[in-house]
């Protein structure tokens, strides 16, 4: 099953890197595109930590949900500042 | 004749118990990664198809959300394996890479069902907006 796993989590990245260059070229905005990469990249971890997985996994996949938090932390600031509601 | 006896030590025995927890573990986790998966390949398609139609960047977040949904489901069904292994649990090492793993699948659930329901308050903000100023976009069919 493992190799299985693997194709798939491999084939998540790829979608992630497409839709990522995708959503860059519709909506010209990188944090967006960035966004759409971190949410395709965490399926593909969790493929990975399917079955019997390893320390790498794990701390790949802790590393990518740390950055979608700070990642979202920043657009969710961005998106007050720009409707002025922050101070 | 089968006695109690017999059937205690073949059908509930150690061995054939750790069997069928192994196959069920198995099962749900292959139930969760075919969730995980289906989730990424449709929101991979909507992705291209949104570009296709140059759609706007709040049609890509509720693709987004969609997903989350798909990877909270997935992940659902990865936790309630980590529960089934507890029950066959065989060393201290394993048990720890159990609860490490449970932990971070545990905390990434939180963590996602918070940031769907921020994101869909977000949304909602948005389309009232646009429904606010008329948006040129939905007005065509």
């Amino acid at each position: 099953m493992s190799g299985v796993l693997q194709t798939a989590a491999l084939l998540c990245t790829v979608g992630g890197l497409i839709s990522a260059a995708l959503a860059l070229a519709a909506t010209r905005r990188p944090l967006a595109a960035l966004r759409v990469l971190l949410d395709l990249l965490l399926a593909a971890g969790l493929l990975r930590l399917t079955g019997d997985p390893d320390l790498r996994a794990l701390t790949t996949l802790a590393a990518v949900v740390l950055l979608r938090q700070l990642v979202s932390a920043g657009l969710r600031q961005d998106h007050r500042i720009a409707a002025g509601t922050e101070p | 004749m089968i006695t109690a006896a017999d059937w205690q030590e073949e059908v509930l025995s150690e061995q054939s118990l750790r069997s069928w927890v192994d196959l069920l573990v198995r099962l749900v986790e292959a139930a969760g990664a075919l969730i995980i998966f289906f989730g990424a390949g449709l929101a991979f398609a909507r992705f291209v198809s949104l570009t296709a139609r140059r759609r706007r960047e709040h049609e890509f977040t509720a693709v987004r959300l969609g997903l989350g949904r798909y990877l909270v489901l997935g992940l659902e069904f990865q936790l309630a394996s980590d529960l089934l292994k507890t029950a066959v649990s065989p060393s201290y090492e394993d048990i720890g890479q159990l609860a490490a793993v449970a932990a971070i699948r545990t905390a990434l659930n939180y963590f996602l069902g918070k940031e769907i329901a921020a994101e869909r308050q977000e949304l909602d903000a948005e389309e009232q907006a646009d429904s606010g100023r008329g948006d040129p976009e939905r007005a065509v069919p």
